[in-house]
């Protein structure tokens, strides 16, 4: 199977974008401006929409699942048994970090879908190998 | 920048210099920042719209997701 020229959005690249005070906002704002192919997860979109939640109000966690809407290039995949149980497996395995599940599902995500580049902040996110995209600038 | 006049009613003034004043910005800089949330922008896709929609204060925001949606451990 060829490597995937699509890459994989974690919830962190999500906040950055949408948070101006955050400083790898600029680097985002560039990337999401011209997007190559995305991918997601449903846990992360509920993972960015709690945290619009809990350091907002509804409103702006509105304003990020619009956001998510808005975005075509981004496609949101569910996340069902088979996910959950790969995920589990990779938490087994890295028992030692402050892996979330949303975390594990991402990494089991982009080792399937071979993707070439991690758009993300969170460093737990390199574990498999796969480049985060702040390590390029 | 052109100069212009609007007419607001006195609760939405208020919650507007309340939101201002909340974010550190003059109210006409909200009002600008409210316009470019609802005008699409030139030569930008739809999602650009959301950049920089929320400011936290926070520049590690982003690093620091799952304390605020999972908390600390008591």
């Amino acid at each position: 199977m060829a490597i995937s020229r699509e890459a994989y959005c974690d919830t962190s690249a999500l906040i950055a974008f949408m948070d101006a005070s955050d400083s790898h906002h600029a680097l985002f704002v560039r990337l999401f401006a011209d997007p190559p192919r995305l991918v997601t997860t449903s846990l992360v979109v509920a993972e960015g929409h709690g945290w619009f939640l809990r350091r907002f109000d509804q409103g702006r966690a509105l304003d990020f699942l619009s956001m998510i809407e808005a975005c075509e290039p981004l496609a949101v995949i569910s996340v069902g048994s088979p996910e959950i149980a790969a995920a589990t497996a990779l938490l087994r395995r890295f028992a030692d970090q402050q892996l979330t599940l949303a975390d594990a599902v991402g990494l089991h995500v982009m080792k399937v879908r071979r993707s070439r580049a991690c758009w993300s902040t969170d460093r737990h996110l390199r574990l498999t190998g796969v480049p985060l995209v702040i390590d390029d600038t | 920048m052109i100069r212009t006049q609007i007419s607001l009613r006195k609760e939405e003034f208020d919650a507007a210099k309340r939101e201002a004043a909340r974010l550190g910005i003059s109210l006409a800089e909200l009002l600008r920042r409210s316009l470019r949330g609802l005008l699409p922008a030139v030569n930008q896709p739809p999602w650009m719209r959301f950049a920089g929609a929320v400011q936290s204060g926070d520049p590690h925001s982003s690093q620091r997701i799952d304390e605020v949606v999972y908390g600390h451990k008591p």
